[in-house]
């Protein structure tokens, strides 16, 4: 537990952190605004009207911070995992006597933990530009109270949570065997479009791929991982969750396994 | 717990190969609780993989290691409770302050106070830079942070690796205190350095490794006096004379001056300590007077006459101005 609570402290302190989620916020906050400054202008579709008409958007707002959050959430386990590597900091916890596999995966568990506040800020700051751009735009507001649509939110959100934390397992993992933030963030943002393209050519084996699964288990496709339209077919999302927990246990086994036995130069 | 007698730390046959290079080829070290033990060696000898070995970032490919008379090996993290160390450059998180940073490395491990970080940083001289961001720390701020990384548990040994890199004179001597100090309260300090000016003075034995094994290893005191060696300085205008007379008085064998350096003045001969006063009478008689007069080698010269083989195999040696 020390080094949990040590690992969430010190991201609370560590840049990278802020610098991740503030720019996923800022996005979603942007293209929000960007939306309500344009409508009447000939500008978006009307379609993208829903964006600012609640309580509709409230789903899209949560499903596009775990869809792109997913790609910022990769790159988030690749820096921590890496950094602790190139700072030497693992290096450290080793010769102090602490147990590898648990220091990787405790540090693993506080970057989880992250996730739920990184997710939970973007989302706020959505809810709030989403609100903003509907005064803009002369679109009520209403329904922002609909209290079915605000009891369906803490599943979505936990589930979210939970296809986020695979995504981030796998950078994380990556940047564990590579022993670089760069290396790591550079494979994993790789594997993330990677397996875009590899649709045109195993789509029957992409499908079980890890962001795929991830699309699948929020039910949206791989609309997210940029597989669209003519993508492969989606896994049941009962089967994506599972996987989804495959994926996320197989990498943490992967990079406690490494971790235990590598030798640690450098 | 150690008592007085027992080693601190010691390996037996310890073997470590990288791929077909050979780093460690059978090493015995016997390093004495409460002392003081300097680690010395060329480059690429092997000190930093021995460093490695004894903190369990690497595993052996054959021999033992034993930490603090009980052995270590892959199952013994525990051990490590007990020991500090300091392996190569400090490591830091760049974006935390240094009271921040110590509390991070106290979370693994053995179990720290916030008294001790605030103990540990007063006597690294870092309390009042305590708030400040490492990423900014110069490397002599960040090598005395790392000293206190080291002593966080205030382990009973220390394993130090170039303590003085980076280090002002100012703060050379308050380390050579503070470890003189640690060792005066029974705790072992296990240091390697390329400073064997410092390292004479600071430590009380000395091991020297070269091609990955130990070739010298005692007192340091024994070891420098186990040379017959004497050392005397003159005006450096008369050391063609007073070579002259040394090389008399070792007659029948005068090829045994092994330097005169007309700049310094210093002439040293390959002679029984016992002998010194008789050189300097011998001068006087010329009216020649030594301005010092040194028995015994020092470290500097048993260091490049022991590992003179390794040095003249390694390709990467440093040639010097020519």
């Amino acid at each position: 537990m020390r080094i949990l609570r040590s690992g969430i402290r010190k991201l609370g302190r560590r840049p990278a952190t802020y610098l991740t989620f503030g720019l996923l916020a800022g996005l979603l906050a942007l293209i929000i605004i960007g939306v309500a400054t344009s409508i009447g202008e000939g500008g978006p579709d009307p379609e993208a009207q829903v964006l600012l008409t609640f309580p509709a958007a409230y789903a899209l707002i949560l499903q596009f911070v775990i869809g792109l959050g997913g790609l910022f959430a990769v790159i988030f386990g690749a820096n921590v995992a890496g950094s602790e590597w190139g700072w030497g900091t693992f290096k450290v916890a080793v010769a102090r006597g602490e147990s590898r596999s648990r220091y990787i995966l405790m540090t693993f568990a506080s970057v989880a933990a992250y996730l739920i506040v990184g997710i939970l800020f973007s989302v706020l700051v959505g809810v709030a530009a989403a609100f903003i751009g509907a005064n803009i735009a002369g679109i009520p507001t209403d329904g922002m109270t609909d209290t079915e649509t605000l009891r369906d939110l803490p599943e979505q959100f936990a589930r979210g949570w939970y296809v986020m934390t695979e995504q981030c397992a796998i950078g994380f993992a990556v940047a564990t065997l590579a022993r670089s933030q760069l290396a790591g963030i550079a494979i994993g943002i790789a594997l993330y479009f990677g397996e875009t393209f590899a649709t045109i050519f195993l789509p029957d084996v992409v499908r079980y791929l890890p962001f795929n699964v991830a699309s699948a288990a929020l039910g949206s496709g791989g609309a997210f991982n940029g597989g669209g339209d003519g993508g492969p077919d989606p896994l049941s999302q009962g089967t994506a969750m599972i996987l989804v927990a495959a994926w996320l246990f197989g990498s943490l086994l992967v990079a406690a396994v490494y971790a235990e036995r590598a030798e640690i130069t450098g | 717990m150690t008592t007085a007698g027992e080693l601190a730390l010691a390996t037996r046959d310890l073997r470590k190969s990288y791929g077909k290079r050979v780093a460690l080829a059978g090493l015995d070290l016997s390093v004495p609780s409460g002392v003081v033990y300097g680690f010395l060696g060329p480059n690429g000898a092997g000190k930093t993989t021995t460093m490695r070995l004894l903190t369990g970032l690497l595993h052996p490919d054959a021999g033992s290691i034993e930490v603090l008379g009980r052995p270590f090996g892959r199952r013994d993290r525990r051990r490590l409770f007990e020991v500090g160390a300091l392996v190569e450059s400090p490591s830091f998180y760049p974006y935390l302050n240094a009271r921040e940073n110590l509390r991070a490395m106290g979370s693994s491990g053995a179990k720290t106070t916030n008294a001790r970080i605030e103990e540990l940083l007063e006597l690294v001289g870092l309390t009042a830079r305590a708030k400040d961001k490492v990423g900014g720390y110069s490397l002599g701020m960040k090598q005395r942070l790392g000293i206190a990384s080291a002593l966080l548990s205030d382990p009973k040994l220390l394993l130090l690796d170039e303590p003085a890199n980076g280090l002002d004179p100012a703060g050379i001597v308050a380390m050579r205190e503070t470890l003189r100090h640690l060792a005066s309260t029974g705790k072992t300090v296990f240091v390697s350095s390329h400073l064997l000016a410092e390292v004479q003075v600071l430590v009380d034995m000395v091991g020297i490794i070269a091609g990955g094994k130990l070739v010298k290893e005692g007192s340091m005191h024994d070891l420098l006096h186990d040379e017959d060696v004497v050392r005397v300085r003159v005006a450096p205008d008369q050391v063609p004379a007073a070579r002259a007379i040394i090389a008399a008085l070792l007659l029948p064998d005068p090829g045994v001056i092994e330097s005169a350096d007309e700049t310094s003045g210093w002439i040293i001969a390959r002679i029984a300590a016992e002998r010194a006063g008789e050189v300097n009478r011998a001068l006087a008689d010329a009216s020649i007077y030594a301005t010092r007069l040194e028995a015994g080698s020092q470290l500097e010269e048993l260091f490049l006459s022991l590992t003179a083989d390794e040095e003249a195999g390694h390709e990467g040696t440093f040639q010097g101005i020519r």
